[in-house]
């Protein structure tokens, strides 16, 4: 079924989409997507991230940019492919399988012709629910809702797969196990594919390539390792887990923290930054009259979570690797790995 | 944050001009009334009534009223209680054609039971008199409430089955018994469908004419007859339906108010539906026995008698043109009715002002009770008479058609502004089975916009617009007031000529067309029913 996909980029150029009365759901947002690839599509609820999604769908209409596959203008000024006529396949937040139709019959919506059946067959069985196949959607469980609707958004062979939130309705056990297997699923069937997710760690766990939005706009891409070690602004930090933001002045040619001196070859003497510090950098050594003082301790699982406070009444977490002997009151001084510190412009 | 509205297109465009014309059909003739009752010119005939008729009135309609709402709430309040809840024998049944009683006219009833507990009657005889005879204001009271509890025991049920086990169980670990946790947490928390129902019962038995006239406690609604048809002053008649709209308002106004609150009486954190009880063998039959009561009294016993007393009479002349009317008025009724609700229903799916306000506006004509409907119409056809006229006469020399001939068209149009906002409701509730969502999965899996109507919407909805139109067809071949007034001379239905009869004592001749209504509206109240029940099982909402 690979060689059927269409293997080219998907790109978007300023999409614009304002609600009346509304600010604007999507600000001149630009994105691209790489042939066979995933992609997430990252940022906190209401940064336009499902309208983005919506409008490559052709279920919104743009107000302005453009959106395109290869040389095929979708969406554009006075242009607005029809949805029917992009050959996107979608996965709904909420599945949204027709409740009349049995499995085979849903997955089969968008197939014609006389093999239409026999491939929404193997689609169900190439997602283990064959014998599934005459169970209407309200007798099938939450975890095989979702996969028959993969493999219904999948079984036309679209040129693009969108999903959105496709795992926000199911719990923690099942919800992993099913990230890997639509991953898997979406690898073998070679498709370009898009997945709207508010949850970094899904996102960093799922994609080749990482998008983060905010406000209307994507305002980072990259490999999740790139975008999660060099964050441009302390927004797309932020998006993807706990930072401490510590503002700081530079002075001969490095910021001056609490945590210490950072070098900032790249910003002029004189200027305000902000030092964007990763729990994982600050690395805590036990020493009898150390800056420091751990005022709380915490355990999360894989790692401890370690509140510290300094004179002057900063206090900062750290994640230290488990085991560990320090305990509250402990004086503590201070090592950054600098592979987890970024600084960005104020 | 993704309603179908940003669709756009023709489709919505379409059913918003349809939801107005619904909003127009159902709302002129109030309109018209308020117009004529505020610009006429005034008579003596309203200040006699003052003096003489219309405190009577007033009281018989409040009696009537609160009586049908008493006994309707008990009924419906224990039945839907009853089988929401409890597990007996016969429930999954009983569930359903406990609603059937909708099927009989009230009038229907009445003419029945009269005649069973009247002197002379078999009941009358067989109790030596005990039995007290079933008329007056009490006995059209108790006729409305074994008809017409369904509307409330509809709404109990499924708030009732919707209702968390949560509060109830709280209370019991409070300290409450099974009974007071009951009083103090699920009934509170279903008042405000209760409080619809009982509007609804209230509102009914306020527009009906023929029970009342038959049972002899002239209402409001009689008031209005009079003024028509015997005073003939369509003044006066528009003046009394302002005070009979103006009643109507009132009731639906205190159950707005109860509804406003529902917000708050919604069960708040995660939703879990209680079990059932299940009941001893015992109690098991006694509610069993509970369900058969208002079953039997509202729809078997007087359909029963109606039945004996056909069988030993020649079926009156007239019979047949009288069934082809009613079956055609209700049928073109049902069709126009659910077009234009299910239109209005895919307005209201755009969430614009426009659709909201007419959706509205259409609602205040099920507030209406058909004899208004019918003035208002009236009032329409003469002043649209009185427009045309003399343009006409000055430009073809002729006289124009009077509009008021215009006969079974006039009648419909009465039909379609009282019952048309009965079919909004069960329309939107089936559209709100189709998610934008699954517009979004159609489209995206290559179906057109018809192909998506036609291929998802239709198989979703069909039966619940069917349920609608069939909801609007019995109510049609129930009606009597509005049809009495507006009917074209000589044109007879069902409901007209069983009440001509009954009110000339020839209930004999009454028996044979009094069956029909019910027997007719039996098999489409079977598909609503039915509906009605299933719906709420497999989806989880009505």
């Amino acid at each position: 079924m690979t060689d059927t996909h269409t293997r080219r980029g998907l790109s978007i150029r300023g999409a614009q989409r304002r609600y009346v009365k509304e600010t604007a759901a999507l600000a001149g947002a630009d994105l691209d997507l790489e042939p066979g690839r995933i992609t997430a599509l990252l940022g906190p609820s209401g940064s336009g991230k499902s309208t983005l999604l919506r409008a490559i769908a052709g279920l919104e209409r743009l107000d302005g940019g453009e959106i395109r596959l290869g040389d095929t203008v979708w969406a554009g000024p006075g242009r607005h492919l029809a949805p029917e006529c992009r050959r996107v396949g979608m996965v709904f937040q909420d599945y949204a399988l027709f409740p009349h139709l049995d499995a085979l019959a849903n997955v089969a919506f968008g197939l014609k012709g006389p093999d239409a059946k026999s491939i929404a067959m193997a689609q169900l069985e190439a997602a283990e629910l064959g014998h599934k196949a005459k169970a209407f959607p309200h007798e099938l469980s939450g975890g095989e809702q979702q996969r028959v609707a993969l493999a219904r958004a999948l079984a036309p062979a679209p040129a693009i797969v969108l999903l959105d939130e496709p795992f926000s309705g199911l719990d923690r056990r099942l919800r992993q196990e099913l990230r890997e297997r639509t991953v898997d699923t979406l690898r073998r069937a070679g498709a370009t594919a898009l997945m709207v997710t508010h949850d970094a760690d899904e996102a960093m766990a799922v994609a080749d390539a990482l998008a983060l939005m905010d406000q209307g706009r994507v305002i980072q891409t990259g490999t999740p390792e790139h975008v999660w070690t060099h964050p441009h602004s302390v927004t797309a930090a932020r998006l993807l887990g706990d930072i401490e933001v510590i503002e700081a002045f530079i002075r001969a040619g490095a910021a001056d923290t609490p945590l210490g001196q950072i070098a900032t070859p790249d910003f002029k003497n004189g200027c305000t930054v902000y030092v964007l510090v990763r729990p994982q950098a600050i690395r805590l050594t036990l020493a009898a009259d150390a800056p420091f003082t751990v005022t709380r301790r915490r355990s999360a699982g894989t790692h401890l979570a370690f509140t510290i406070e300094n004179a002057e009444g900063q206090s900062f977490t750290t994640h230290t690797p488990v085991p560990s002997t320090l305990a509250v009151g402990d004086r503590v001084s201070v090592t950054l790995d600098e592979a987890f510190v970024t600084v960005v412009g104020a | 944050m993704t309603p179908a509205a940003r669709q756009g297109g023709r489709l919505p465009d379409r059913a918003t001009a349809l939801a107005i014309l619904a909003a127009l059909v159902c709302a002129a003739p109030v309109f018209a009334v308020a117009w004529i009752a505020v610009t006429g010119e005034t008579g003596d005939y309203l200040a006699h009534l003052a003096r003489t008729r219309l405190p009577v009135y007033l009281v018989n309609s409040a009696l009537v009223a609160l009586i049908a709402a008493g006994g309707a709430g008990l009924i419906g309040t224990v039945l839907g209680w009853l089988v929401a809840r409890t597990e007996f024998p016969g429930r999954a049944l009983f569930s359903w054609v406990l609603i059937l009683p909708l099927a009989v006219p009230a009038y229907v009833a009445a003419y029945a039971w009269l005649d069973l507990s009247q002197a002379g009657g078999p009941l009358h005889a067989a109790t030596a008199g005990l039995f007290p005879t079933v008329r007056g204001a009490w006995g059209a009271g108790l006729m409305f409430a074994l008809v017409l509890y369904p509307y409330v025991y509809l709404l109990a049920r499924d708030t009732f089955t919707g209702q968390s086990a949560d509060a109830y169980n709280a209370a019991r670990t409070l300290g409450a018994g099974p009974f007071s946790a009951f009083a103090r947490t699920s009934l509170p928390m279903a008042r405000p469908a209760l409080a619809a129902g009982l509007a609804l019962v209230m509102m009914e038995s306020l527009a009906d004419y023929g029970t009342v006239s038959y049972l002899g406690a002239p209402t409001l609604s009689i008031g209005l007859v009079r003024a028509w048809s015997g005073a003939g002053s369509l003044v006066d008649a528009a003046r009394l339906s302002l005070i009979l709209v103006a009643v109507a308002l009132i009731v639906f106004g205190l159950e707005r108010a109860q509804r406003s609150r529902a917000r708050s009486h919604a069960a708040s954190g995660r939703h879990r539906p209680a079990p059932r009880f299940h009941l001893s063998r015992t109690q098991g039959l006694a509610a069993a026995l509970a369900c058969l009561i208002p079953l039997a009294l509202g729809l078997i016993v007087p359909l029963a008698r109606l039945g004996w007393l056909a069988l030993n009479e020649q079926p009156a002349p007239g019979l047949l043109p009288a069934s082809w009317h009613s079956l055609t008025l209700a049928a073109i009724s049902a069709v126009l009715a659910a077009g234009l609700g299910l239109s209005t229903a895919y307005a209201l799916r755009g969430r614009t002002f426009i659709a909201t306000a007419s959706a509205r506006a259409a609602g205040l004509g099920y507030a209406v009770p058909g004899a208004v409907a019918a003035v208002g119409v009236i009032a329409i056809l003469s002043g649209t008479q009185a427009l045309i006229d003399p343009a006409w006469q000055s430009v073809t020399g002729e006289v124009f058609p009077v509009l008021l001939t215009g006969g079974a068209a006039a009648l419909i149009f009465a039909y379609l502004s009282r019952f048309a906002a009965a079919a909004i409701g069960p329309s939107e509730a089936a559209l709100a089975r189709v998610t934008p969502a699954l517009d979004g999965a159609a489209r995206t899996l290559g179906a057109t916009r018809g192909e998506t109507v036609r291929r998802v919407h239709w198989p979703l909805i069909a039966a619940g617009v069917t349920s609608a139109g069939l909801l609007v067809f019995v109510e049609v071949l129930k009606e009597l007031p509005a049809t009495m007034i507006l009917r074209p001379f000589n044109y007879d239905t069902l409901a007209i000529i069983a009440h001509n009869y009954a009110s000339d004592e020839r209930l004999g001749e009454a028996a044979l067309p009094s069956l029909l209504i019910p027997l007719v509206a039996l098999l489409p109240m079977i598909f609503v029913a039915r509906y009605l029940s299933r719906a709420r099982s497999s989806s989880g909402q009505v």
